[in-house]
C-alpha cells in the first residue's frame, strides 16, 4: 500500500535507467544513509562501532567484490581470502616505504596490487569453468598464503611474522593505528564502502556489467555477439580483486590493527563466499544482507542469553551461536535458494499489491 | 538508413529491398568439416546474395547447424574457402565474425536467462559501444550518453517486435515463443549484414509461426538484411525463401528456387527415404 509506484511516470530513458527509479526506494536508501551517518555515531557505543559495524562494512565490501566475480560474471573463486591478504600486505609495505602518504590513499592503492595478482590467477578461467576453476583459485589461496609466511620481506623481517599498524595521522586526526578513535575509523570505512558500492553498481548497469552477465548466462552466445571472453573475465577478476584487496587492507588498518597470515586463510574465503550465496548471487543489496546475516547474527545470538538474564558458559554460547546460524543458513537456502535478496524482492512484490494477493 | 528513420516513415514510402543486381554477400566454396571420423560437412559450395532470404534445409543430422557454425567462425573447416563481402576469411574467432556483421539465433534458445528482455537486446549492442571504463565507473559522460543512445535504438527494436510488455521481465520466465522473438531482437540489435536463423520456428504453434514469418519478411524489407535460415517447416521455407539449398549427410544435394527444389528427386528421396 505504501510501497506502490503507481503514478510515478518516467518521461525519459535516463529516468528509467536511474539506480533507484522508484521514489520509495530513494526514501529507503536515504533513511539507511541517515542511520549510518547520524544515528549510529550518535547512539552506538564504541564496542558496537568497532566490533560490529566496521567489520560488517568491510565484509560487505569484500562480498561485493566476490559477487562481481561469482554472481555477475559466473566465475567461482575460492581465493578471496588470499586476495584480501594481498591488499593488506601491499598496504603494509606501501605504508612502510612511504610513511608520510595519507593512509586512505594507500588503502585504495593497495587494491591495484590485489587486482594485478587477481588477473594472473584469473588467466586459467579462459579454459576451465565452474568447480574446476574453484580448484584453480584454491591454488592461488594456498600459494599466496605460503608467500605471506615465507617471504619475510613482506612483513619487514619482524620476528612475530605478523603485520601491525602504527598510528597514521592526517588532517590533524589519527586515522588508523592503535590510538585511532573507532568513530573516525568507522566514518572512513563507511565512506569508502558506500563510494565503492556506488561505483560497482554503476559498472554493473553499463556495458561492462552486461558483458559479465552475458558470460555468466551463456558464454557461447556472448562470444558470438562480440564479447571477448578473456578480456571480460580478466576485467571481472581485476575489479573483484581490487574490491577484495581494499577490503583486506581496511581489515588490517581500520579494524584489527594487526594480522597474521592465518587471518587470510581459506576460512575467510569461505566466509565471504557464504555471504555471497546467502545474500544472493548477482545482487548488490544482497551483499550487505549476507554480510549482516553471517557477521551480526552470531553476535546477537551470543548476547541474547545475557539480555534475558540467563547464565550460561561462554563456550556453550559460542556453540549455540554456531548451531543456530548453521541451521538458519540451511533453512534460508531451502526456502529460497536465491538468497536474502530474492526474499526481499518477494516481500517488495507483495507490498506493491497489498492488501490484494496479486 | 537507421532504424529510427525507417520506422518513422509511413509504410508506403519504405523502398522495397529488391535485389536489382546479383551481388554475392557470402560465398562458401568446397568447405569440408569433420570431427575425427565423422564428416559433418563434405565439399559444400553455395552462395548467399545480398538482400535475399536463403533457406538451408535437410533431414536431421544433415550438417545444417554445423554449416552455420562454420559461417560465423565457431567451427573452423579443414578445407575450403569462405568469402564474406568480398574478403576471404581464414580462421577467425566468433567475435570477429560478429564485428564484420554476422548475427545469429540458436536452435535451442541461447538467451541470457538471468537478464531482462531489455538487457538481452542491449547486449546485442555490445560492439556498438566504445565508451571508456573510466566513465562507466561513474555512469556519467560518454558512458551515460552512449547507454541512452543505444537504449533508444533498442526501444525501436522492442516496438518493432511488439514485445513492449515484457521489457523488464527476466527472459528465463518468458514463454518459448517470446524467447525466440527476444533472441531475434538481440540479433537485430547488432545491425547485421547477414542474419543467420537456426530454426526460428521450432516448437511454435501456427499463430507464433505466422508472427515470426511476418517479422522475418519485415526485417528484410525494412532493414535490407540478408537472411539465411534453417527450418524444418516446409510450408514456411517454400513461402519465405528466395532460394533453397538442401543438405543430406553433409553433402549438398540440391540448390535453387523453392519450386525446383520441391521437384528434385534427390530431395524427395532424402526426406521420404528410398528402398534399398
Amino acid at each position: 500500500m505504501f510501497y506502490r509506484e503507481t503514478g510515478q511516470f518516467k518521461t525519459s530513458y535516463a529516468e528509467d535507467m536511474a539506480l533507484f527509479p522508484v521514489i520509495q526506494d530513494r526514501i529507503g536508501i536515504g533513511v539507511i544513509l541517515i542511520v549510518a551517518f547520524v544515528a549510529i555515531p550518535l547512539l552506538a557505543n564504541d564496542f558496537f562501532i568497532a566490533s560490529i559495524m566496521i567489520p560488517f562494512l568491510i565484509f560487505a565490501l569484500a562480498t561485493v567484490g566476490l559477487n562481481i566475480l561469482t554472481g555477475y560474471c559466473g566465475q567461482l573463486s575460492l581465493g578471496t581470502g588470499a586476495f584480501m591478504g594481498v591488499g593488506a600486505y601491499a598496504c603494509y609495505k606501501l605504508t612502510t616505504i612511504f610513511p608520510e602518504v595519507n593512509i586512505i590513499v594507500m588503502v585504495l592503492l593497495s587494491g591495484f596490487f590485489a587486482a594485478g595478482i587477481g588477473v594472473v590467477f584469473g588467466l586459467p578461467s579462459l579454459r576451465i569453468k565452474g568447480f574446476y576453476l574453484a580448484v584453480a583459485t584454491l591454488a592461488a589461496q594456498f600459494f599466496l598464503e605460503w608467500c605471506f609466511i615465507r617471504i619475510r620481506w613482506l612483513y619487514n623481517y619482524n620476528d612475530s611474522g605478523a603485520i601491525e599498524t602504527v598510528d597514521h595521522t592526517a588532517f590533524g586526526l589519527v586515522l588508523a593505528g592503535p590510538s585511532a578513535e573507532p568513530l573516525t575509523r568507522y566514518f572512513i570505512v563507511l565512506v569508502i564502502v558506500i563510494a565503492m558500492t556506488w561505483v560497482a553498481s554503476n559498472l554493473l548497469r553499463g556495458r561492462f556489467g552486461r558483458q559479465w552477465m552475458m558470460i555468466r548466462d551463456m558464454d557461447i552466445a556472448a562470444e558470438l555477439i562480440g564479447v571477448r571472453p578473456l578480456q571480460a573475465k580478466l576485467l571481472a577478476f581485476a575489479v573483484s580483486s581490487f574490491y577484495c584487496g581494499v577490503a583486506g587492507a581496511m581489515m588490517v588498518f581500520f579494524w584489527l590493527g594487526a594480522a597474521e597470515p592465518a587471518a587470510f586463510n581459506i576460512n575467510l574465503s569461505f566466509q565471504i563466499l557464504f555471504m555471497v550465496i546467502l545474500g544472493g548471487l548477482g545482487s548488490i543489496a544482497g551483499c550487505f544482507m549476507g554480510a549482516a546475516f553471517i557477521w551480526i547474527l552470531p553476535l546477537i545470538i551470543r548476547t541474547a542469553p545475557l539480555l534475558f538474564g540467563v547464565e550460561i558458559s561462554a563456550a556453550l554460547v559460542e556453540h549455540i551461536a554456531f548451531m543456530v546460524t548453521g541451521a538458519l543458513i540451511i533453512f534460508i537456502l531451502i526456502v529460497e535458494p536465491h538468497g536474502l535478496a530474492r526474499i526481499w524482492q518477494i516481500i517488495r512484490q507483495k507490498l506493491r499489491v497489498w492488501p490484494f494477493p496479486y | 538508413m537507421s532504424v529510427a528513420e525507417v520506422l518513422e516513415k509511413p509504410a508506403a514510402e519504405v523502398p522495397a529491398a529488391k535485389p536489382e543486381k546479383r551481388k554475392i554477400l557470402l560465398s562458401v566454396e568446397h568447405v569440408s568439416l569433420s570431427f575425427g571420423g565423422v564428416k559433418a560437412i563434405q565439399d559444400i559450395s553455395f552462395d548467399i546474395e545480398k538482400g535475399e532470404i536463403r533457406a538451408i534445409i535437410g533431414p536431421n543430422g544433415a550438417g545444417k547447424t554445423s554449416m552455420l557454425n562454420v559461417i560465423n567462425g565457431f567451427y573452423h573447416p579443414q578445407q575450403g574457402k569462405i568469402t564474406f563481402e568480398g574478403k576471404n576469411r581464414d580462421k577467425m574467432r566468433p567475435y570477429i565474425a560478429a564485428s564484420q556483421g554476422i548475427a545469429r539465433t540458436f536452435q535451442n534458445v541461447a538467451l541470457f536467462k538471468g537478464m531482462t528482455t531489455l538487457d538481452n537486446i542491449m547486449s546485442g549492442r555490445t560492439l556498438k559501444m566504445r565508451s571508456s571504463f573510466f566513465w562507466h565507473l561513474f555512469h556519467a559522460g560518454a558512458a551515460r550518453s552512449e547507454e541512452l543512445k543505444n537504449r533508444e535504438f533498442v526501444e525501436h527494436i522492442i516496438d518493432f517486435l511488439e514485445i513492449e510488455h515484457i521489457r523488464k521481465t527476466p527472459v528465463g520466465r518468458l514463454a518459448y515463443g517470446l524467447q525466440k522473438r527476444v533472441e531475434l531482437g538481440r540479433a537485430l540489435a547488432m545491425e547485421p549484414e547477414l542474419l543467420l536463423l537456426d530454426e526460428p520456428m521450432a516448437g511454435m504453434n501456427l499463430e507464433e509461426k505466422e508472427d515470426m514469418s511476418r517479422f522475418i519478411l519485415d526485417v528484410r524489407q525494412e532493414f535490407g538484411t540478408t537472411i539465411a535460415l534453417i527450418e524444418h517447416d516446409m510450408g514456411v521455407v517454400m513461402d519465405l525463401s528466395d532460394r533453397v539449398v538442401v543438405l543430406d549427410y553433409g553433402k549438398k544435394i540440391a540448390d535453387g528456387v523453392p519450386e525446383e527444389v520441391q521437384k528434385n528427386q534427390d530431395v524427395i528421396d532424402a526426406y521420404l527415404g528410398v528402398p534399398h
